[in-house]
């Protein structure tokens, strides 16, 4: 791992490269660690005790057909998906709109808005919920995904608009300078030449909306009693038997949860690294 | 339509330089730069406004009131004044109970982050490209976890009966067959809700802080070499002041989402009220409303949270932002 080539290996070298190997190894065991027991208790035949799940001897789907066939799982996870997918659409185009506003105008109160978004994002859900129950409850919107969505869309703005800020500014205004130079009015360089530049961005801000929606439990938890209305993060709960639990069967929904959120994690993780301006600023 | 006849003389008089353009145009065009910002804002605005400030107001409004399930189902205010706030103030179970397991807790949970994370960082910095690549996508794993997931996994873990650590501390004869309840003691039931906050919050430290790393000049660290500092010298001398900022921003995010940590202990044997010595702000905030109907005492213990969450937010805010970073 180190550039031992071109010098003679000297002891100290060569345990600097030992102990940099033994240091990866570890951080490697324990952040993949959680992960592989998920997938290993979901896999094992005989899941009931921790050291059978370790190693599967005799890997089985038995789990993932039980959880797909037994209980409301497959309504659970449409319903997820219904819900951050309108949590993605309604997100992404507000906080475009805000984003381009914050970085592209210099306005009064500009400052004050941009530290109201950052201290918005500290308030605890914990001190809405029961507010936002009540509001729900009042406009008889419990139970519906739609009013859950709305309220993920206000969720996942701050962050969002945050984020996107640094991609528009990160545009070069002598890239719209050129459009209106061409003789384009503000709108169509909004949408010919900002938003294709941004659009990266946009990707990354709508896969954290979507991650924020999928995976939020307190609000989702108190707004839907109806079984027919949770969404995957709630419905997990069903699992969990009075006395024992079926951990292989708990395990494999898990799984089936965490996969698209792994997914889209490693799919933003390369679009952010393999720099987003660099392609803007060439042509 | 008349004015740009009436205006248009009168512009090249009043204006030393050549021509310029007709002013109505000028006009129309500076107004729409003034109010395009705010048209471009509202709806986002609207939506903040209406589904979190608002809340948040009437949460507020809310804790100086006794609301019980009659209030729920009537509409009906019974103002109670500071009732809710002495209440809870002068309750011991918030001292000796509820704010130790969310400050303390925070303050370990931060610490380990950061630490675990800078640390990663580094190494992650002396790694070749192609194992960093390797590295930071098994890390990402770990943040990609979702919280109710991971903490599913960590509670199997850590089964009574036959959880992992059990068999394996069994295995060693550490402890006997009947096992040992991690979940009924504070300390161990915390120990293993920071194991969980702090695997799924290293990544996004050691992200940010690689990210940080890499944009310090090679030169500092050449010229700090030849002035005879050692690794550790060249870490706080260098390294640290260079990029302070990117700390700042790790460290304030993770106090606050430690601060109001929710399902990994909600989820958590005895975590949803049954246990009560191992509640923390926002779930007891949260039992106290939704289990034992009591919102107006629910909703003055979110605003405790909320009150510790601003002034943890605006003292970082104050010494450890500079202007320049907003403009």
């Amino acid at each position: 791992m180190t550039a031992t080539t071109d010098r003679a290996p000297s002891g100290r070298r060569t345990a600097v490269a030992f102990g940099k190997g033994a240091a990866v190894a570890a951080v490697l065991l324990f952040t993949l660690f959680p992960a592989y027991f998920m997938l290993s208790s979901a896999l094992s035949r005989r899941s009931g005790s921790g050291t059978d799940a370790l190693f599967p001897a005799d890997p089985t789907l038995d789990h993932f057909v039980g959880v797909f066939t037994r209980g409301g799982f497959l309504t659970y996870l449409g319903n997820s998906l219904f819900v951050a997918l309108l949590t993605v659409v309604g997100s992404s185009l507000l906080a475009l709109f805000a984003a381009v506003a914050v970085a592209r105008f210099r306005f009064r109160l500009r400052t004050t808005v941009l530290v109201m978004v950052l201290v918005i994002q500290m308030v605890p859900l914990e001190a809405l919920v029961i507010s936002l129950f009540l509001l729900a409850r009042d406009l008889n919107m419990l139970n519906s995904l739609w009013g859950l969505a709305l309220v993920y869309v206000a969720l996942s703005l701050p962050f969002a608009i945050w984020m996107l800020r640094g991609f528009v500014a990160a545009v070069p205004a002598e890239v719209e300078e050129a459009a209106y130079i061409d003789g384009a009015s503000w709108g169509r360089m909004f949408w010919s030449v900002l938003f294709p530049l941004v659009a990266p961005g946009l990707v990354a801000t709508s896969i954290f909306s979507f991650i924020t929606a999928w995976n939020e439990f307190i609000l989702a938890l108190t707004f839907m009693n109806d079984g027919e209305k949770y969404t995957v993060a709630v419905g997990l709960r069903q699992f969990f038997g009075q006395n024992t639990t079926d951990w292989g069967a708990v395990m494999a929904a898990s799984t089936i949860i965490t996969l698209p959120v792994m997914a889209f994690f490693l799919f933003v993780q390369r679009g952010l690294v393999s720099g987003l301006v660099s392609g803007a600023v060439k042509g | 339509m008349a004015r740009p006849v009436l205006t248009r003389p009168a512009a090249p008089a009043a204006g030393p330089g050549g021509p310029r353009p007709a002013p109505s145009r000028r006009l129309s065009a500076r107004t729409r730069r003034l109010v395009r910002p705010w048209a471009l804002l509202a709806p986002a605005l609207l939506a903040i406004g209406v589904l979190l400030m608002y809340p948040l107001a009437r949460v507020v409004w809310l804790s100086f009131q006794d609301y019980g399930l009659d209030n729920v189902v009537s509409g009906q205010p019974d103002y109670n004044g500071l009732d809710n706030y002495v209440e809870l103030l002068t309750d011991p179970y918030l001292w000796t109970v509820a704010l130790p397991n969310t400050a303390v807790f925070a303050v370990f949970a931060v610490g380990g982050t950061v630490v675990l994370g800078t640390l990663i960082a580094l190494l992650l910095r002396s790694l070749s490209p192609l194992w960093r690549t390797v590295v930071t996508g098994c890390i990402m794993v770990a943040w990609a976890m979702p919280a109710v997931t991971s903490t599913y996994v960590w509670i199997w873990i850590f089964d009574v009966d036959r959880g992992l650590v059990f068999q394996a501390l069994h295995a060693l004869g550490l402890i006997g067959p009947e096992g040992f309840n991690w979940f009924t003691e504070r300390l161990t039931f915390y120990a293993i809700v920071t194991l969980n906050i702090v695997h799924h919050g290293f990544p996004f430290v050691a992200v940010t802080v690689l990210a940080g790393l890499l944009t310090i000049p090679r030169e500092l660290h050449e010229a700090a070499l030849l002035d005879g500092a050692n690794a550790w010298q060249r870490f706080w001398r260098v390294t640290v002041p260079t990029i302070r900022p990117v700390f700042a921003v790790v460290t304030i995010l993770s106090t606050i989402w430690d601060f109001k940590v929710f399902a990994q202990v909600y989820l958590m044997p005895g975590g949803a009220g049954s246990n009560a010595e191992v509640l923390n702000f926002g779930v007891w905030s949260y039992v106290r409303s939704f289990s034992q109907q009591s919102y107006g005492l629910g909703s003055a213990i979110a605003v405790l949270l909320t009150l510790m969450l601003l002034a943890i937010t605006i003292v970082y805010l104050r010494a450890l932002f500079r202007d320049e970073e907003l403009r």
